[in-house]
C-alpha cells in the first residue's frame, strides 16, 4: 500500500465486487447459518427464537412435543456419506488407469483426450442424467438390448436401486476426478520408474512404491473434489433413485420445497458445509494449495 | 514383449473409458430421430419430427401420441434462459476481471482473505448455495424470479471468470504496461491498449466459461426462481419427472450441440497465445 492513487484504484478495482459478494454470498450463508438456530414455525416459516434441536434432530433426537427418538434422519446421512464414498473410489479405479494411459501418448494426443473427457462435463446435468433414464429404466436401452439378444426374458429393475444412483453419480462427475489424477500422472517423473525397475523392482512394486505415492495429491485432490458434490447431490438420487434411495441433498430439498421446516433444513446444510471444510482444511495442510493443483 | 502387450491392455481400456463417456450421449442424440413413438429405445426408421414437435409444428407424430408439451412454455424457459445468462454473463465478466487485476497488480493485506472469498462459491455444493441464496431472498423480501437468478448465478460465476483471467494474467509481460506508461499513456490508455488486448482471450473465455455454466445450472436455479421465471434446464427438469418422452431426446440433442460448440470455442480461447 504505497501510494494513495494505488490505494484508490485498488478500491474501484475491489470495490464493487466486495459489495456485490459482501451482500449476495456472505449474507445468504450468514443468514442460512442463522436460520439453523431458529425455531421452526408451526404452519412453515420461523419463530424468531433460538432453538437448540435443529442440530439435534439430524442425530434422532427431537422436541418431545413433535415427535419421538427416530435416528431416521441419521440413517440418511450415513448413507449418504457411504453414496459418496463408493463414489469416490469407483472413479478412482476407473480414471486412474484412463490418466496412465492418456499421459503415455504424444502431445497432440493428450491434449485432444483431456479435451474430450472435459467436453461433456459442459452438457447440461439433465441431459446427461436423461441418458441415463433411457438406459436404465425397464423399457430402456440396457434391458430391450438384453431382450434382443435372449440373454434375459424379463426386463430387470436397475433404475431406482442404489446401483442406479452410483452409475449416474460416476458419470456426472468423472471429470472432478479425471483431471486431478490426470495432472499428477502427467507429472510424474518417468525416470524414477525406470529406476526402480532398473533396481530390480517388480512393476507391482514401482506401482505401489513410486507411482502411487508419488500420485497421492492428485488423488487427493480427485477425493475432495468428488465428495463433497456427491454428498450434497440431490438431482441424481432424485432422477435415478426415485423415492426409494433417499440422500440428504433429497431431504434439504423436501424441508424448503415441501415439510417448510426451514430450519431443520438450514442445520442440514450447515452440516454438509462444516464436511465439506473439514475436509478442505486438511487437505490444505497435508496436501497444498489449491493454486498448484490447478 | 511384456511392456508392449501391456501398453496394449491399456490403450482397450481407454477406448472403453471413451465409450462409456460418450456412448450415453451419442445414444441420445441418434434416438432423437427415432420414428418410434410408443418404445423411443425401438428404431423404427427415420424422422425429424420431434425437432418439429418441440417448434410447435404439426407434424404425424403428435397427433396420434399425447406427448404434446406446451411450445409457448418451452420457448418462454428458452428466452428465459438467453436472458439469465447474458446478464450474468456481463456482471460476472466485468467483476471477475476487475478482480482478477486488482488481485495481480496490488499486495495488500486482506489478499488471502479475498483468495479465499473468490474460490469459496466454487467449493461449496450447489444445494448449499441454491437455499442459503432462497432464505436469503425471502428474508429480504424480495420476489423470486428472474432478477434472483441473474443474482445467484453472478455470486459464484464471478469466481470463475476470477479464476481463468488469473491464468492469463499470471503469463502476462507487464513490461509493456511500464513502456506503455513511460511514453505517456495515461491509465486507461495502457488498460484499454496494451493490459486489456493481452488479456483478452482469458476475459472471453471466462465469459464463455460463465454464460455455458448460467445456462446449464440447474440446481440453485432450481430453488430460486419463481413460478414463471422457469429456466431450460428446470423445464426439462420438470419434463421429466413427469415421465419420460421422445421430444426430450430433441430439445437435449439441440441443447448438447450448443453446448459443445460453446466449450470448443471457450477452451480455444483460453489455449490461444
Amino acid at each position: 500500500m504505497a501510494r494513495r492513487g494505488d490505494r484508490r484504484r485498488l478500491a474501484f478495482l475491489l470495490g464493487p465486487a466486495t459489495l456485490f459478494l459482501g451482500t449476495c454470498f456472505i449474507g445468504p450463508m450468514a443468514v442460512m447459518i442463522a436460520f439453523s438456530f431458529l425455531k421452526p414455525g408451526l404452519y412453515g416459516g420461523v419463530e424468531w427464537s433460538f432453538y437448540h434441536l435443529n442440530y439435534g434432530r439430524i442425530l434422532g433426537w427431537a422436541d418431545s412435543e413433535w415427535e419421538s427418538f427416530d435416528p431416521v434422519y441419521a440413517a440418511i446421512f450415513l448413507r449418504s456419506v457411504r453414496i459418496a464414498l463408493t463414489n469416490v473410489a469407483i472413479l478412482l479405479v476407473i480414471c486412474y488407469p484412463a490418466a496412465l494411459w492418456v499421459s503415455g501418448l504424444s502431445a497432440r494426443w493428450r491434449t485432444l483426450l483431456v479435451f474430450l473427457t472435459t467436453l461433456p462435463f459442459f452438457v447440461s446435468l439433465v441431459v446427461r442424467l436423461f441418458a441415463w433414464v433411457l438406459i436404465l429404466r425397464p423399457s430402456g436401452f440396457l434391458n430391450s438390448s438384453l431382450i434382443g439378444l435372449g440373454l434375459i426374458s424379463e426386463p430387470f429393475d436397475i433404475i431406482f436401486t442404489e446401483t442406479a444412483v452410483l452409475i449416474g453419480m460416476v458419470y456426472v462427475m468423472l471429470p472432478f476426478m479425471f483431471l486431478p489424477v490426470y495432472a499428477s500422472v502427467e507429472k510424474l517423473d518417468r525416470s524414477l520408474i525406470e529406476a526402480s525397475s532398473d533396481l530390480g523392482g517388480s512393476p507391482r512394486q514401482t506401482f505401489f512404491r513410486v507411482t502411487l505415492p508419488l500420485t497421492l495429491p492428485g488423488i487427493a485432490a480427485g477425493a475432495v473434489l468428488v465428495f463433497i458434490p456427491s454428498l450434497g447431490n440431490f438431482i441424481v438420487p432424485d432422477i435415478l433413485g426415485g423415492a426409494k434411495v433417499m440422500m440428504i441433498g433429497n431431504l434439504i430439498e423436501q424441508q424448503f420445497l415441501s415439510a417448510r421446516n426451514w430450519p431443520f433444513g438450514a442445520a442440514l446444510s450447515v452440516m454438509i458445509m462444516v464436511v465439506m471444510f473439514v475436509l478442505i482444511l486438511i487437505y490444505l495442510r497435508r496436501i497444498g494449495r489449491p493454486e498448484e493443483s490447478a | 514383449m511384456k511392456r508392449s502387450w501391456s501398453k496394449q491392455v491399456l490403450g482397450v481400456y481407454g477406448m472403453l473409458f471413451l465409450v462409456f463417456i460418450y456412448a450415453p450421449i451419442i445414444m441420445i442424440a441418434v434416438f432423437s430421430f427415432n420414428s418410434n413413438p410408443i418404445n423411443m429405445m425401438i428404431w423404427s426408421g427415420f424422422t425429424f419430427d420431434w425437432y418439429l414437435t418441440i417448434f410447435g409444428y404439426p407434424t404425424q407424430l403428435n397427433e396420434q401420441t399425447l406427448y404434446v408439451e406446451s411450445t409457448d412454455q418451452l420457448l418462454k424457459a428458452v428466452k428465459n434462459s438467453l436472458l439469465v445468462a447474458t446478464s450474468t454473463t456481463t456482471i460476472s465478466t466485468v467483476l471477475g476481471t476487475m478482480t482478477a487485476l486488482a488481485l495481480y497488480r496490488y499486495r495488500f493485506r486482506a489478499q488471502r482473505f479475498y483468495q479465499g472469498l473468490l474460490y469459496m462459491p466454487m467449493v461449496m455444493p450447489d444445494i448449499i448455495l441454491g437455499i442459503a441464496l432462497l432464505v436469503f431472498f425471502v428474508s429480504v423480501g424480495m420476489s423470486l424470479g428472474r432478477v434472483s437468478i441473474i443474482i445467484g448465478h453472478s455470486t459464484f460465476l464471478i469466481s470463475y471468470v476470477f479464476v481463468v483471467v488469473s491464468a492469463r494474467l499470471a503469463g502476462l509481460d507487464d513490461t509493456l504496461e511500464q513502456a506503455s506508461a513511460d511514453l505517456g499513456a495515461n491509465e486507461w490508455v495502457t488498460f484499454r491498449r496494451v493490459t486489456l488486448p493481452q488479456i483478452l482471450p482469458g476475459v472471453i473465455g471466462g465469459a464463455l466459461l460463465a454464460f455455458i455454466i448460467s445456462m446449464d445450472d440447474l440446481v440453485i436455479t432450481y430453488f430460486i426462481s419463481g413460478v414463471d421465471s422457469t429456466t431450460l434446464p428446470v423445464f426439462i427438469y420438470g419434463m421429466l419427472r413427469r415421465g419420460v418422452k421422445p421430444e426430450i431426446n430433441a430439445i437435449a440433442t439441440i441443447m448438447l450441440v450448443l453446448s459443445f460448440v460453446i466449450a470448443s470455442l471457450g477452451l480455444y480461447f483460453r489455449r490461444r497465445h
